[in-house]
């Protein structure tokens, strides 16, 4: 089963959707709406954003893009609900900046609280699995607390949904093919299969330093493939069996309209 | 977890803001792996799991191998409590958004690099406290006045004031409401002493500031 959150006729719903995407409300009402439909608005996935936790460098090919030796242990930063939106939404590129880059990636969505989890057991503490798009403002790094918060933790740089997939349904979450369109062109093809740290290990890892709470989020990196993007263009993020995430790139402008 | 705390949804901290310890640290910072100063506010969060209430204990953090870490540490800020949806503002506009002030304490593991996120001494469980309450904003005419001190089992050990901190108050919202959108009872930590001062099992830590009150807090694990 499939879950999200929607606005249709000016109403919040937190939604269902079966494997011959028929949407049902968690009410039980039937909605009669086709799963691509423009009248959806597609809210981000997580009703309680909690701690979203993402991994930098987690793929080897794109840490060698990035000039970096593979890290022993995860390179690990925080975002906040700030930076979330939903599908078919849009996201921002500052002014004067000269890289903006997308990154597709996996999310694990946590369902149940714990500590000290051990890996074997790190699956039943997964609600699901979404897809996000974990943008980074290159020109912004410093070597700060890197990523720090001003390439990371802008206003609408995570793109998430449109659904969370249930666990159950993804038997392997490390066998999964990863791509990115930018206005309809290939631009990373890659597979969950090269994560440096899967879900399991970077749960043990978090619960062992803290408490992992339902709405918690862990976004697990990408792979080789970034390309500059800029306002106009359509980015997609795809995993197969879990979603695609679209996204339109606007301009600083746009985006704040009247506080710009 | 959070049940109670004063936070709402979002805890930002300030680092490297006191003028003294950058000036210790700048041969430092234009060494590997910086290679140069930082030339905006160098910016961390305490999640939610860390969140948590005067009089509580802060709990004892564990090494990844599961026994007691050998060392922790505190450092005390200002709590700039954010009273309305903060977006891209002006410095000189800033302080009207501000809806009120309290104190944050940040228990941690001791600063030992800023180079990554330090989500290993940063974001363990009840790290985070903040109060004893929210002073409404209009009872502080001046923030850069207060001065922030923090004494152990009744023993004064730091004492730093906020005109030694090399960026405002407002410069600090305006600066952050432009990487991102503040919401109402959001809290910014505005700077720390840079010398933290260190904790043992059992401590009775209390912060003061002026006006605001005195945040009080134990250490488990005695």
């Amino acid at each position: 089963m499939r879950h999200a959150r929607i606005i249709l006729d000016g109403r919040e719903l937190d939604i269902q959707i079966d494997a011959n995407d028929r949407l049902t409300t968690t009410d039980g009402e039937a909605l009669i709406v086709d799963l691509d439909s423009d009248q959806i608005t597609w809210l981000p996935p997580v009703k309680e954003p909690g701690t979203i936790f993402a991994l930098g460098i987690n793929y080897a090919d794109h840490a060698s893009e990035l000039a970096f030796e593979p890290p022993k242990e995860p390179l690990v930063f925080i975002k906040h609900a700030n930076t979330l939106t939903g599908h078919k939404q849009v996201s921002y590129r500052p002014d004067n900046i000269d890289y903006q880059h997308y990154e597709c990636e996996l999310v694990a969505v946590i369902g149940k609280t714990g500590k000290n989890i051990k890996r074997e057991d790190a699956l039943d503490y997964v609600a699901g699995y979404t897809v996000c798009n974990d943008f980074a403002i290159r020109d912004y790094l410093e070597n700060y607390y890197r990523p720090n918060l001003r390439v990371k933790s802008r206003d609408s740089l995570l793109p998430m949904g449109p659904w969370i997939v249930d666990t159950a349904d993804i038997p392997d979450a490390n066998a999964l093919k990863l791509t990115t369109t930018v206005n309809g062109k290939v631009t990373q093809d890659g597979t969950t299969r090269d994560m440096i740290f899967d879900v399991p290990f970077v749960i043990e890892y978090l619960s062992k330093i803290m408490t992992l709470n339902p709405g918690d989020m862990i976004c697990t990196g990408t792979p080789h493939g970034i390309v500059d993007c800029q306002p106009g263009d359509t980015v997609v993020c795809t995993i197969e069996d879990i979603c695609s995430l679209e996204t339109r790139m606007v301009s600083e402008q746009e985006y704040y309209g009247d506080k710009y | 977890m959070t049940a109670e705390t004063l936070v709402n949804s979002k805890l930002v901290c300030v680092a490297l803001n006191d003028k003294e310890q950058l000036a210790t640290l700048e041969a430092t910072f234009n060494e590997a792996p910086y290679k140069k100063p930082p030339t905006q506010p160098v910016l961390y969060y305490k999640p939610r799991n860390t969140w948590n209430r005067n009089g509580a204990e802060i709990e004892w953090a564990k090494d990844f191998d599961g026994s007691d870490v050998p060392a922790m540490a505190v450092g005390t800020s200002l709590g700039v409590v954010i009273g309305k949806e903060t977006c891209r503002v002006s410095a000189e506009e800033a302080l009207d958004y501000v809806g009120g002030y309290t104190i944050v304490s940040d228990f941690s593991l001791p600063e030992q690099n800023y180079y990554r996120p330090d989500i290993k001494g940063k974001c363990l469980d009840t790290t985070a406290p903040v109060g004893p309450e929210i002073v409404t904003a209009d009872k502080i005419t001046n923030p850069e006045t207060l001065s922030v001190s923090i004494s152990v089992n009744g023993e004064q050990k730091s004492v730093v004031e906020l005109a030694n901190m090399e960026r405002s108050v407002a410069e600090l919202i305006s600066i952050i409401s432009r990487i991102m959108t503040l919401q109402a009872g959001e809290i910014i930590a505005v700077g720390f002493a840079g010398n933290r001062v260190p904790v043992a099992k059992g401590d009775k830590v209390e912060s003061s500031i002026e006006g605001i009150g005195t945040l009080s807090n134990t250490l488990g694990g005695a």
